[in-house]
């Protein structure tokens, strides 16, 4: 059997391809690999909130007195008021934010976990070195170009040669995705189509993939964008309705979130979708219960419970996982804000998800505990986290290749599997 | 407040500033490059196909060095370029480049003249009712800079240094600001010696909300603009600084800030130095030792060290060559630029001079893809596209390329590698912009094809003289065989727009 069947022959195909009755008639029911090596694991839906999210104040170790004499404008109240400006209590000792209601529900079913004082253990504090150590899976390791998603499709024991097997939304491609296997980037799918002279549209097209065969370095992904027009387009997007009234944020982020749901609904081989969400650089009026850091809280917090809502029994099989590049000085500064830390946390959830729990060996927030400048320390390895989810989640063992040099240090139980 | 993308990018008129520009006949006429003026053809009108005529093109082929200089210190050269530079020659037409006064581009500031928020001061910027206004304006005025200067080399220079020291538009008071550190911190500094843009820059209100200096007190001072100026604007992650010097830079720069919006006194949005938020104590940073007691000068010190450290001579001239020569510049040539930044105290026309005679960059072509903008650009100023006279939808294909110009939200700038422009949407939005704007379907925006093409009788005539305009000579015989192939066959006439539009689309197209 050829194992390795082109990209060409996978679109070829693809009008032999079964429609199910069961499913709205915009979504074809495609397959993308070989009869009985389809993936055997979750959609991974990766979110990257970029800038550096305080997670002292996303998750607030509340029970910890420290955090409230580190910050005297910034912290958020005790959850024991019942006022809607107060934490929301999670064990005792840690609670969300008041933006975050959104996860409550979720935390509440046990489909969100929750990991604390987590982190690289690299001790940069340059936003560009912390992105590049955290989406290459290599903290510290500067000749690996590769990221640590791009590795794991490389590895993984299955087939698929869908051109939206792994997607970097926003039209940009995470570093993370990095790798041999080939990535679409989206911005829009309703944009994602040849344009031009309608009556000539099928000759140009003819001739920009000739243009693009004549071994320019442009090739490879001029052929993965025509291979992955030509699936997009058996996709009819124009009626969506997201599932059990979904409401994304109508952002950049929420609308990057529902194209993940539809392109994951019309099964067309999606396994890994990477998505953005920035603007955690809060230096300045980060806010506490009203401002920047509270809105975007909310706008991350509610688009995971859309995708979470939209993807109905399908979340079953999908874990979705939210990192940042480091958290924030546990002391606020003296402009509203706080700067460059290390230890932050990071939220896991899907239907596969060990929740209802917070992950964490709490180190304390006092001087002596506090790391370099005054940051929360690092006690759990993110790659713990993301190796875990790989292996017992994604299905794929071989861990060594996804974070090369890395042993992993603790095994957490966040995930089922 | 930050102001979400979406305040400002969506479709609701970034360009809106457009129309007003080009519902005046004589600007729009000013508009084209010399030559031709075919710019008041309304919206959806099919050319009529070519009449062969008997004359053969003249094609003037310009030598490889010449195209790729142009290329690189242009957003797209045009026949008038090519004209130039075989009157005077190449080198002289660089240092005409490099004199940008010396140029005429009174057409270019009449344009700017309908830009009304480019003449505000911050305070009006901050009155005025359409929040998105400055930021719309500024935009679209930067894109029809490049669109349109000729003082084509400084623009390419403003661009490199608006990434260099990025401000991102969209956070609170930047939007404002922003106008101000482009006109007066950026444009007069694109040709100057390193050290006085550094201290111009520092000195930006724009800057000083964006990276937060402004809030920074003495009690606990802010670190962003601190970290950022080594590790970003001046000697690099690799400078070898610690926590501490990045707190003590923090602290040197403490009471630089600007006037707020309630001042009754002095003039909203300009910088001021407020002794009361400066800490006065003694500061080590690096080699420098700042005595206490001192005041604004702390930070000019600091700024002074930094200019003229030896990472600082590495790092602006690793970017240089990123900028002009390739993705992974010959560390030989880098370190001969850091020398050449050292003797010359950093003067950028000296360096980009050094750059342009190196045999690394006389080696480099092929080596460095367009940024979307600089696709953009080139696709406008080649086609000789003009406006129409209503508002040109242009954003939603500027968003679509991806690079609005100010809106990346970190302090490093638009990345200036292909690895990270090259994608599929990247692509696809390059040949759908191609074939739009050469058929005509982008509302506002009008090009003549036939007009490129007049003297071309032949299915090889339009290809070629197409070619010659786009990318400087004849397509390799293996590119234009496949246009040709699409042109034989059926009326020729109906198929020049997607002729210019696949060589726009082609890969030779996407480098520069």
């Amino acid at each position: 059997m050829n194992t390795k069947f082109s990209r060409r022959d996978f679109i070829s195909g693809m009008s032999n391809w079964a429609v199910s009755s069961a499913l709205p008639s915009w979504m074809p029911r495609m397959a993308f690999a070989p009869d009985g090596v389809e993936p055997p694991g979750d959609l991974l839906v990766v979110i990257f909130q970029r800038g550096g999210m305080d997670g002292l104040n996303a998750v607030i170790p509340h029970g910890d007195a420290d955090y409230y004499h580190l910050r005297t404008q910034l912290a958020i109240a005790e959850p024991s008021t019942g006022n809607d400006k107060t934490g929301i209590d999670l064990d005792g000792f840690f609670g969300l934010h008041p933006s975050l209601q959104p996860l409550k529900d979720l935390w509440d079913e046990k489909a969100l976990a929750i990991v604390h004082a987590v982190g690289s253990p690299d001790p940069t504090h340059s936003h560009f070195e912390a992105m590049d150590y955290m989406e290459r899976g290599t903290p510290g390791e500067k000749t690996i170009e590769t990221g640590w998603i791009g590795r794991h499709l490389q590895s993984a024991p299955w087939q698929n040669t869908s051109p939206f097997r792994a997607i970097g939304m926003g039209g940009i491609m995470q570093e993370s995705l990095r790798g041999p296997i080939p990535v679409t980037t989206l911005q829009s799918i309703a944009d994602f189509h040849l344009q031009g002279d309608v009556s000539q549209l099928a000759e140009i097209r003819k001739r920009l993939e000739s243009l693009y065969s004549l071994g320019g370095s442009l090739d490879p992904i001029a052929n993965d964008t025509f291979d992955a027009v030509d699936l997009l387009s058996k996709v009819d997007i124009s009626n969506y309705t997201p599932n059990g009234n979904a409401q994304y944020p109508v952002t950049e982020y929420g609308t990057a979130l529902k194209q993940v749901a539809q392109i994951a609904k019309a099964e067309i081989g999606l396994e890994v979708a990477c998505v953005d969400i920035g603007g955690w650089d809060t230096h300045n009026a980060e806010g506490a219960t009203d401002g920047d850091m509270p809105k975007l809280l909310n706008e991350l917090s509610s688009g995971l419970a859309a995708l979470y809502t939209d993807m109905g029994d399908a979340a079953k099989k999908m874990t979705i996982v939210t990192m940042s590049e480091f958290g924030r000085r546990a002391q606020e500064n003296g402009s509203g804000g706080t700067d460059h830390g290390h230890g932050n946390c990071m939220f896991v959830l899907g239907g596969g998800v060990n929740g209802g729990k917070v992950y964490s060996d709490w180190p304390g927030l006092s001087s002596d505990k506090l790391y370099g400048p005054g940051d929360l320390n690092v006690t759990t390895d993110y790659r713990d986290v993301l190796a875990e989810i790989v292996a017992k989640r994604v299905k794929n063992q071989n861990l060594t290749q996804v974070f090369p040099d890395y042993t992993v240090a603790k095994t957490l139980g966040i995930v089922q599997g | 407040m930050t102001i979400s993308r979406r305040d400002f990018i969506k479709t609701s008129g970034l360009f809106a500033a457009f129309t007003a520009l080009a519902a005046c006949a004589p600007q729009t006429t000013a508009l084209t490059i010399a030559g031709h003026s075919s710019g008041n053809g309304s919206i959806g009108v099919i050319p009529t196909p070519i009449v062969p005529t008997a004359v053969v093109p003249t094609m003037t082929v310009a030598d490889p060095l010449t195209i790729l200089t142009l290329n690189r210190i242009s957003f797209g050269a045009t026949p008038e370029i090519f004209d130039r530079v075989k009157q005077v020659g190449l080198d002289a037409f660089i240092d005409e480049q490099l004199q940008p006064d010396s140029i005429n581009d009174d057409a270019t500031d009449q344009l700017m003249s309908y830009f009304t928020t480019l003449k505000m001061t911050p305070a009006q910027r901050l009155q005025d009712t359409d929040r998105a206004q400055p930021i719309r304006d500024l935009i679209s005025a930067t894109i029809l800079r490049q669109w349109h200067t000729q003082r084509q080399l400084k623009e390419v220079m403003v661009d490199f240094w608006s990434n260099h020291f990025n401000i991102y538009i969209g956070k609170s008071l930047c939007r404002v600001l922003k106008t101000d550190d482009d006109l007066n911190v950026i444009r007069p500094n694109a040709l100057a010696k390193f050290g006085d843009i550094l201290n111009a820059s520092a000195h930006s209100p724009a800057m000083l909300i964006f990276l937060d200096n402004a809030e920074s007190q003495k009690d606990a001072p802010n670190e962003n603009y601190a970290r950022e100026l080594m590790e970003l604007h001046t000697i690099s992650v690799n400078g070898g600084y610690t926590q501490t010097d990045i707190t003590n830079v923090a602290r040197a720069f403490t009471g630089w800030t600007i006037v707020g919006p309630n001042n009754l006194f002095k003039p909203f949005g300009t910088y001021q130095f407020l002794e009361r938020m400066h800490d006065i104590g003694e500061k080590q940073i690096l080699n420098l030792t700042i005595p206490a007691g001192g005041g604004e000068d702390d930070g000019t010190k600091v700024l002074d060290m930094l200019a003229h450290h030896p990472m600082a001579a590495q790092f602006i001239s690793d970017k240089l060559a990123r900028r002009f020569v390739s993705d992974n510049p010959d560390p030989a040539l880098v370190s001969d630029l850091a020398n050449i930044f050292t003797q010359s105290d950093g003067d950028t026309p000296t360096l980009l001079k050094a750059i342009f005679q190196s045999d690394a960059f006389k080696n480099s072509a092929g080596q460095k893809m367009k940024r979307p903008l600089d696709f953009l650009a080139s696709a406008l100023r080649l086609t000789d596209a003009t406006l129409t006279g209503q508002a040109p939808q242009l954003v939603d294909h500027v968003k679509l390329l991806g690079q609005i110009p100010f809106d990346w939200q970190f302090p490093n700038g638009f990345p200036d590698v292909a690895s990270f422009w090259a994608t599929t949407s990247g692509l696809l939005e390059r040949w759908n912009f191609g074939n739009l704007l050469t058929s005509n379907q982008i509302h506002g925006v009008r090009v003549d094809v036939n007009a490129l093409t007049k003297d071309a009788q032949s299915a090889q005539d339009i290809v070629d003289v197409l070619s010659q305009r786009f990318i400087g000579t004849t397509l390799p015989d293996d590119a234009r065989n496949i246009l040709l192939d699409f042109a034989s066959g059926g009326d020729l006439g109906s198929k020049i727009a997607s002729i210019a539009g696949l060589i726009l689309g082609s890969p030779h197209f996407q480098v520069r």
